[in-house]
């Protein structure tokens, strides 16, 4: 990496995948014809688009008609959500959890501004949404249920299943933020039961600018962007046709890849952990025994987590923090609040999410410099 | 004496120096470096040290000026 940096930050955003960068090149300098218009020379753009969505669609266990193409996870969060005030009248409550990504977060708070009402679910210690809660939160008047499936700070990954089953018994409808999920875990919509999904191509080695909604069959949604014929009319814009192409070559990969690189990541994830305990470090793991390969949430005892992460960044190593101090306190994220991480620890808490081009020795190298930080 | 530099002596730290001995060292710390003395205990350069001075300002840090 560039000057010996170690990104270890893969939660943030995702190296390109060369495959996808060089698929990607001959639709920005070569075939950059809009898919939209009617010559011959703009075709490859359309079949192109037409095969990154068979391809896609084929690695979340998709049909190709349900994958609707975006620019990433914000407008896909943005776009389902902000869907619901169209969808009747008469239910106007959403349930969701506290520990969802801002881009949900926060445009449930506007909907509250807009006359619904918002449920926000509690997590246990560990960032599980309890199914039997959730059952407990439905009204006659809620039209959706919004829950993460794998969480960015700590990685915990939800029973969806379970929860789509009790959304659609009560025929509401289910969305899953699957940004952090997708390309990382083995994903079949049709299994998880979800009318919703969304996901960004950066987190998974594809470019940034990129993403894609699943809209399960028959459901309908209105439309966030209007004012041309893209994505069936339900998103407008000309396709960005070279983020596509690399979005599906890099979510193939990652897929023929995936157990591949689960075995490695988790090879680096347990260096990682034996290093920090072998110096001695006091810390806790935070998340959930089933959670996302590579992503790290620890909690060192006593410890401030941006003094940690800009002395890291001084070694060149790149990671983040779950709380940011000002001079007169600490703000520790909503999702460590929620989890209720001991006191003397989650002021010290960092992610370090490794990635498949994460080595062995970088992990080494990375619980090194902690432990060094630390004593 | 707090604005004096506890490896070298120096007086009159200002309050970006002590401000980024914070960041760096912790918010609890009591004494503190001089940015030279600070770069050399961490294994860092002072062109390093004052561009973080720099973001934490852009980022309206107030622990700095």
């Amino acid at each position: 990496m560039k000057n010996g940096t170690i990104y270890a930050d893969n939660a943030a955003t995702t190296k390109l995948d060369i495959d996808a960068f060089e698929t990607m090149k001959r639709f920005l300098l070569e075939e950059y014809g809009n898919p939209s218009a009617k010559y011959s020379f703009s075709r490859s753009s359309s079949n192109a688009i037409k095969e990154a969505r068979y391809k896609i669609a084929e690695c979340i266990g998709a049909q190709a008609n349900e994958i609707y193409f975006t620019s990433g996870g914000t407008e896909g969060n943005n776009w389902i959500l902000k869907g619901m005030q169209y969808q009747d009248i008469n239910k106007m409550h959403i349930i969701t959890s506290c520990i969802e990504h801002h881009a949900i977060l926060e445009v449930c708070h506007l909907l509250e501004e807009h006359g619904f009402t918002v449920t926000y679910l509690p997590v246990n210690k560990f960032g599980q949404v309890e199914p039997e809660v959730l059952k407990k939160a439905i009204r006659q008047d809620t039209v959706l249920v919004s829950i993460m499936l794998a969480n960015n700070e700590v990685g915990t990954i939800q029973n969806i299943v379970e929860m789509t089953n009790i959304a659609h018994a009560n025929n509401i409808l289910f969305h899953t933020d699957a940004v952090q999920a997708v390309g990382h875990i083995p994903i079949d919509a049709k299994r998880l039961g979800v009318d919703f999904l969304t996901a960004s191509a950066h987190k998974f080695n594809g470019c940034k600018g990129t993403g894609f909604v699943y809209v399960r069959d028959g459901v309908t949604t209105s439309s966030l962007l209007i004012g041309g014929a893209q994505e069936k009319g339900r998103r407008a814009g000309t396709e960005n046709v070279a983020g596509i192409v690399a979005m599906s070559t890099a979510l193939e990969k990652n897929c023929e890849n995936m157990n591949k690189n689960i075995e490695h990541i988790n090879e680096v994830v347990s260096v990682f952990l034996d290093e920090l305990s072998k110096r001695g470090i006091d810390y806790i793991r935070n998340g959930a025994e089933v959670s996302l390969p590579g992503l790290v949430s620890v909690s060192f005892r006593n410890a401030e987590s941006e003094m940690l992460l800009h002395r890291l960044d001084l070694k060149k190593i790149c990671i983040s923090m779950g709380a940011a101090c000002d001079s007169k306190q600490t703000i520790v994220s909503h999702v460590l609040k929620a989890m209720q991480i001991k006191e003397d620890y989650v002021n010290g808490t960092i992610r370090v999410s490794f990635g498949k081009y994460n080595t062995i020795n970088e992990a080494v190298i990375i619980a090194e410099a902690i432990s060094d930080i630390l004593k | 004496m707090k604005n004096r530099c506890v490896s070298c002596g120096i007086e009159g730290l200002s309050k970006d120096i002590i401000g980024i001995n914070k960041k760096l060292l912790g918010t609890e710390v009591e004494n503190f470096f001089c940015i030279e003395c600070l770069a050399e205990y961490l294994d860092a350069t002072v062109e390093e040290l004052e561009e973080k001075i720099e973001e934490f300002k852009e980022q309206g840090c107030t622990l700095f000026k």
